[in-house]
């Protein structure tokens, strides 16, 4: 997971938001033809072309609200390391929290404070998740040189994980 | 790509592996926030001891399964 180093700045919000993209048209793909496929009307055709019907429509729907919050958060992001010189989950938690808070801004405050607390939350579960994962595998393979100090700055683990939820 | 060399120098794991790890990392992130966010939501619209357990359990495993698949595509589209 930590094998591939992120990209560096600039270049990490353009790979993040086709990689968000990527992951969520594919996803969505999958979930909508299973979803297509139940709400069709009895006989394989229709359920086929039901299926199709809702990949077509949804799956890039998908896709784009997931490129959207990966943009944004890598976006976020960069511009925490910039600021705050430094890279660490925290930057990962807050750009997640400001994330939330931003694609909910037209719904109200309420609304921004509810999806900024979800972002931050999932982030850090995500992080935390991350962190857990490189102890455990420097733990299993002690053949490695051993890390004289938490390995590096966690790279966030699937770096451009959208929320699958819609903000819109 | 299976056969390169690590950093470490040792053999990376294969893509295969990784999709796993990947889909077991997110599904632990999965049921961990589906514990949390389904709590407040079977609260909220009134569900109570054996009910309570029931619903939230459920949530737990969808958010699971939906989790798990979204880490592990993203997982494989890296490899």
């Amino acid at each position: 997971m930590e094998e591939y180093a992120r990209e560096p700045c600039p270049w990490r919000i353009v790979d993040d938001c086709g990689g968000a993209f990527t992951m969520g048209a594919i996803g969505g793909g999958i979930f909508q033809a299973v979803k297509g496929f139940r709400n069709s009307p009895a006989g394989m055709s229709h359920r086929l072309k039901g299926s199709m019907t809702a990949i077509r429509t949804r799956a890039p729907q998908l896709g784009g609200s997931f490129a959207v919050w990966g943009g944004l958060f890598s976006m976020i992001d960069c511009g925490l390391v910039k600021v705050r010189g430094k890279e660490d989950p925290w930057n990962s938690i807050t750009s997640g929290a400001m994330t939330g808070a931003i694609l909910a801004a037209r719904n109200g405050p309420v609304a921004m404070v509810g999806s900024a607390a979800m972002g931050g939350i999932l982030l850090a579960l995500i992080e935390g998740a991350g962190i857990l994962l490189t102890r455990f595998a420097s733990a299993q393979f002690p053949t490695g040189p051993q890390f004289d100090e938490e390995p590096a700055p966690m790279a966030a683990p699937s770096a451009p994980f959208g929320d699958y939820r819609q903000y819109q | 790509m299976p056969v390169s060399v690590g950093p470490y120098g040792q053999a990376q794991p294969s893509c295969v592996d990784r999709v796993k790890m990947g889909f077991m990392m997110g599904f632990a992130v999965g049921m961990a926030a589906g514990a949390m966010f389904g709590t407040f939501s079977c609260l909220r619209i009134g569900m109570r001891g054996r009910e309570l357990m029931g619903g939230v359990g459920k949530t737990m495993m969808q958010s699971g399964g939906t989790f798990g698949t979204f880490m592990a595509i993203g997982m494989g589209i890296r490899c």
